[in-house]
């Protein structure tokens, strides 16, 4: 499950470092960005099977084998992820999840889907 | 900062600058970072000097700041690359052919202008992914069904243009095939319309594609003669129902048989994309059997070794999952009379019935669903041969290089296909994915693809050796008179110097048509083989 509590932690943060006219990341909106772009990859809800030896998405597949549970295959229930690791990987891309361009996902949807994503972060 | 080749760096500043008065500047990106978005994710020639690099992207909203752009172009000679997702991944991804190219990204023009459900098509603008045009009709609840690649994120433009396939009837899985007009900027800034839409107060723009005179709608494809900003699509009327049914068959040799009657069927349109399987092979070098090690383990078999090795499986040799599209009366009366026709010609055919599905899926249905592109959902899943998998758990792929064998559909071919791969990969010691029981796909109704997949890497030595074995399958392939249908910017001038009948006829004729119709060369310079005069001297 989602915590709650700690939503305005990232989100006070983050404003702090906000240029005049820009508006504070939303986790909410966040979320929206995350369901639209990350979720068919990065989803929970999955065919029982794929055809390469997962039995899930194929972002949640490949971090269970990565983790081995050592971490969450979901990225929503994470708690160690952090802006600059999340920037890194959707800019830069990560063993087959390729490059996202600014006409994508522009940079303040990237931080609206930072500022869902370390909800969690301790 | 990177440069155009032969445009210094005042007339580049100046292009830009005027690239930001058409579009506005925030749509104009020319920082490193910034041009390092449209970069290949999946380049075999990663971080070396030979990967096609971008120097700048601009992304424009409307045909009419297209327009501007191309013209900006010939004014500084500034070679553009359009992209429409720039999700073609595999086949250059957003990045250019020539290196220095400012790349147009379309991703703004998101519009999805019509769908017609009585008519059956839509009209799209190039930055529409499936996923948008999928939920366009979802939410209005229009009974039209896409045919999606697979993955679905890219664009029907922009897939259709590079001639990608889908997987339901042989009408619609042909993306090009199915498109029915045109807009299209041209290499000098016109806006032209193809078939009835060049007919002022026409009303069938989407109906008719032919129009009168040369249809040529086709110079856009895989090619670099405008910038296509509108594409017509005829759909699918949603079926009542789906059903699947399989076919097995006994011996090696009946996969002749299976192949002659599954073609019958296709080319009947009684069905949809067929999936051919072995049962006695399951797994292959993948995970086969014990046995299947031991009758590789010498090399190509005979087809006495081959009949044994399946009479000791207690499985059948070959099967094909056949896919019915239409109202509950028919599909189950088709599936009926597949059977009779198998039974009547292939001793020993087995059938299995699979299910019955009434469509549209339910919103529950279609998120468990492992049928996704059969039936026109959109999907990544297909990224499981990519990313991490049982496979690959300590050295994950960042992306991989395909070539497509295009056979006639005939079981030797399917067969010796195999066969050059399964000898080029061992000549190179490299593990091989193909064996006799090999089976191909046809995305394309009158055609067979047996495919191979090869790993790209972040890693110049290991793409050395991808491109190496890339290459070789290539040449071995067209040396069989095996092309295939789609490459990246890194093989494209390799695949298109086979197609070489008569001194090169044809490319001759598409580079007479190049200088034509884009006299200053600014249109994706070096597309599928086709480059400006000037730089010409090193093609085949």
């Amino acid at each position: 499950m989602r915590k709650t509590t700690s939503i305005l932690v990232p989100m006070l943060t983050a404003a702090c470092s906000l240029a005049v006219g820009q508006t504070a990341p939303s986790a909410d909106k966040g979320k929206v960005i995350y369901d639209r772009w990350c979720t068919p990859c990065h989803g929970a809800v999955a065919p029982p099977e794929n055809r390469f030896g997962g039995d899930g998405l194929p972002g949640t597949s490949a971090l269970r084998f990565k983790y081995q549970g050592r971490l969450p295959e979901l990225l929503e229930e994470r708690t160690d992820l952090v802006p600059e690791f999340i920037r890194a990987v959707v800019r830069g891309g990560f063993f087959g999840m390729p490059i996202t361009r600014k006409t994508e996902i522009s940079d303040a949807e990237l931080e609206d889907i930072i500022a869902y994503l370390t909800t969690n972060s301790d | 900062m990177a440069l155009p080749p032969n445009v210094t760096e005042a007339e580049f500043s100046a292009a830009l600058s005027e690239f930001a008065s058409a579009v506005g500047a925030e749509w104009v990106f020319s920082s490193d970072e910034d041009v390092a978005l449209y970069r290949d994710s999946y380049s075999i020639y990663w971080d070396e000097p030979e990967e096609r690099v971008a120097s700048a992207a601009v992304a424009p909203a409307d045909v009419e700041q297209v327009q501007q752009i191309v013209r900006v172009a010939n004014k500084y000679r500034i070679p553009l690359y359009p992209i429409s997702t720039g999700r073609n991944l595999t086949y250059g991804g957003s990045a250019p052919n020539l290196s220095g190219s400012v790349v147009v990204d379309l991703k703004r023009m998101n519009r999805v202008l019509e769908v017609d459900e009585d008519r059956h098509f839509a009209l799209v603008e190039p930055g529409v992914s499936y996923y948008d045009l999928y939920q366009h009709i979802q939410e209005r609840g229009l009974k039209v069904m896409l045919d999606v690649p697979d993955p679905g994120w890219g664009s029907p433009v922009g897939n259709s243009l590079d001639r990608g396939v889908g997987f339901t009837m042989a009408p619609f899985r042909d993306h090009f095939g199915a498109h029915c007009g045109m807009e299209v900027v041209t290499p000098e800034g016109e806006v032209l319309r193809t078939g009835n839409g060049a007919l002022p107060g026409s009303e069938s723009w989407q109906d008719y594609r032919y129009g009168v005179g040369p249809m040529v709608d086709g110079l856009f494809a895989q090619s670099n003669f405008g910038i296509v900003t509108k594409m017509g699509f005829w759909l699918m009327p949603m079926p009542e129902t789906y059903l699947t049914g399989t076919v097995t068959v006994p011996r090696y040799r009946d996969f002749d048989s299976l192949v002659k009657e599954v073609s019958y069927l296709e080319d009947s349109f009684l069905i949809g994309m067929p999936a051919f399987g072995s049962p006695a092979a399951a797994g292959g070098f993948g995970g086969g059997s014990p046995a299947f090690a031991s009758l590789m383990q010498n090399g190509w078999p005979s087809v006495e070794q081959l009949e044994q090795f399946v009479s000791t499986q207690g499985r059948p040799a070959w099967s094909v999952d056949l896919r019915f599209y239409g109202p509950e009366e028919v599909v189950r009366a088709s599936w009926e009379s597949a059977k009779r026709r198998f039974r009547d010609r292939v001793p020993g055919a087995a059938f299995q019935d699979g299910d019955l599905w009434r469509l549209p899926l339910s919103p529950e249905a279609q998120a468990t669903s492992v049928l996704k592109p059969q039936l026109g959902i959109p999907a990544l899943e297909i990224f499981d041969m990519v990313a991490r998998n049982a496979n690959t758990i300590d050295d994950p792929w960042e992306g991989h290089a395909d070539f497509f064998a295009f056979l006639p559909r005939k079981a030797d071919a399917v067969h010796n296909a195999a066969r050059v791969m399964f000898e080029t990969y061992t000549e190179m010691g490299v593990p091989p994915l193909h064996h006799p029981f090999s089976t191909p796909v046809n995305f394309y109704s009158r055609a067979f693809i047996v495919v191979t997949f090869i790993p790209t890497w972040r890693d110049p030595a290991r793409n050395a050796q991808s491109r190496e074995l890339f290459s070789k399958i290539l040449d071995r392939c067209a040396e069989n008179g095996w092309g295939s249908y789609r490459t990246s910017p890194a093989f494209q001038d390799q695949l298109v110097s086979k197609y070489s009948y008569n001194d090169n006829a044809l490319l001759r004729f598409q580079e007479k048509l190049k200088d034509g119709i884009d006299p200053n060369g600014i249109i994706s310079p070096g597309r599928y083989g086709i480059w400006p005069a000037g730089m010409r001297s090193g093609r085949a």
